[in-house]
């Protein structure tokens, strides 16, 4: 499946670029994340509680980040294993670009799921990334705003 | 299934304890939907609390312009009212013949699925949801995908439709599971006419275009060429956004066109 989409985020591109690279903020800002350290270089490893309706799975992944230029853009490479629930995989391309409000970031994702929950949640999916998504980014915005 | 306590609750007092005390717990009504996940260990919690034997949690009765619909009344008694033809339509056409005599309307817009038909008809009938400790308005409760404005712990009691001077409901429903692809409530009311939509996005929510061309003119005709916009709506293996864009208009139409015939 494929998912893109933009936000724009009252700051500098490189003030952007510094805090996605931080994991307490990215902690903060990631719906249901419990844990989130850097294991080795630009690789973070999370676990990350999900609760979708009556489903709750605790999922424990790794983020690479790929072929990084700051502050423009790079790749994360995801992987992440929910035990019985399933697993997932995916890359995202980011990119920053300097726009009048500040930055706008632009993704898009890549990805695929396997497992019990691709089994009878390929319906919510989408709805679901969008949401995580679009609470990340509501959470970090917020960091720059009263 | 993993293993937990079942608790079986005596009243709203009794429930709402269990829950409070447990670290994990959910309560379970009809169990259309926790049952499966639990069967499939999507869902893990330590209690299980059933409101089964709450007394009065399941009554239905009509005064004063309204159907009052307790929260433990399962679809097949909502289905054999009388007083809003098209909320027993409705109810009548929701999953199969077990789902109806097992399902409840309190655990249905407590789980708030996307593709659930009461949420339509909550928002088009204008309905008042009550719970064990305050009134939500309908159009207040649906806030995202399984997310309702309901507190951790709080209870539906019931659900009060007031009766609208005329109302219908279409439904796209997906041929295996009878889930709403897209449901669109039409109904006239003493508050004028409201558009209530399932299945097309995160959640249920009211279409405002339509209600507006719906007043001016009760007829299918007056939904041409208003445009829906679908780039948020839900896409997957059934139905990607766009046709579910175009099915609320066509849905809305057949709605209409009953309520008129």
């Amino acid at each position: 499946m494929e998912e893109s989409g933009e936000f724009v985020i009252p700051a500098s591109p490189q003030e952007v670029w510094d805090a996605l690279q931080k994991p307490d903020i990215l902690k903060e800002c990631i719906d249901g994340c419990e844990e989130m350290t850097i294991t080795d270089d630009g690789v973070f490893a999370c676990v990350v509680a999900i609760k979708v309706g009556p489903v709750k799975a605790r999922f424990t992944g790794t983020v690479s980040i790929v072929e990084p230029n700051p502050p423009h853009s790079y790749f994360l490479d995801v992987s992440a294993r929910g035990g019985g629930a399933g697993f997932g995989s995916g890359r995202a391309e980011v990119k920053l670009q300097e726009v009048a409000e500040g930055t706008c970031l632009t993704y898009h994702v890549k990805g695929t799921i396997g497992g019990k929950l691709a089994q009878i949640g390929t319906r919510l999916f989408q709805s679901f990334s969008r949401k995580m998504t679009r609470t990340f980014f509501d959470r970090f915005s917020h960091r720059w705003m009263g | 299934m993993y293993t937990f306590n079942f608790r079986r609750a005596s009243s709203l007092e009794d429930a709402q304890q269990i829950h409070q005390s447990s670290s994990d717990a959910v309560y379970v009504a009809g169990g259309m939907t926790l049952i499966p996940s639990l069967k499939l260990r999507l869902a893990n919690p330590d209690d299980v609390v059933d409101l089964s034997q709450i007394d009065g949690l399941g009554a239905i009765s009509s005064a004063d312009g309204a159907v009052s619909v307790g929260a433990m009344a399962r679809h097949c008694e909502v289905a054999a009212t009388t007083d809003i033809p098209a909320l027993a339509a409705l109810a009548n056409r929701i999953g199969d013949g077990q789902v109806r005599n097992r399902g409840t309307i309190g655990g249905s817009l407590a789980n708030n699925d996307p593709a659930a038909d009461y949420p339509a008809a909550v928002l088009g009938l204008g309905a008042t949801i009550h719970t064990n400790s305050r009134t939500i308005a309908g159009d207040d409760f649906f806030v995202d995908l399984f997310e309702t404005a309901l507190g951790d712990g709080e209870i539906i009691t019931r659900v009060d439709f007031p009766i609208p001077k005329r109302a219908a409901y279409a439904k796209f429903a997906n041929q295996a599971s009878k889930y709403a692809v897209v449901g669109v409530m039409v109904a006239e009311t003493d508050s004028g006419v409201r558009v209530g939509v399932t299945g097309a996005g995160a959640c249920a929510f009211r279409l405002t275009s339509f209600e507006d061309a719906l007043s001016a003119n009760m007829s299918a005709s007056a939904l041409d060429g208003i445009d829906v916009d679908s780039s948020d709506f839900n896409s997957d293996l059934h139905a990607s956004a766009a046709y579910r864009g175009s099915l609320v208009t066509v849905m809305a139409k057949q709605a209409v066109e009953q309520l008129t015939a």
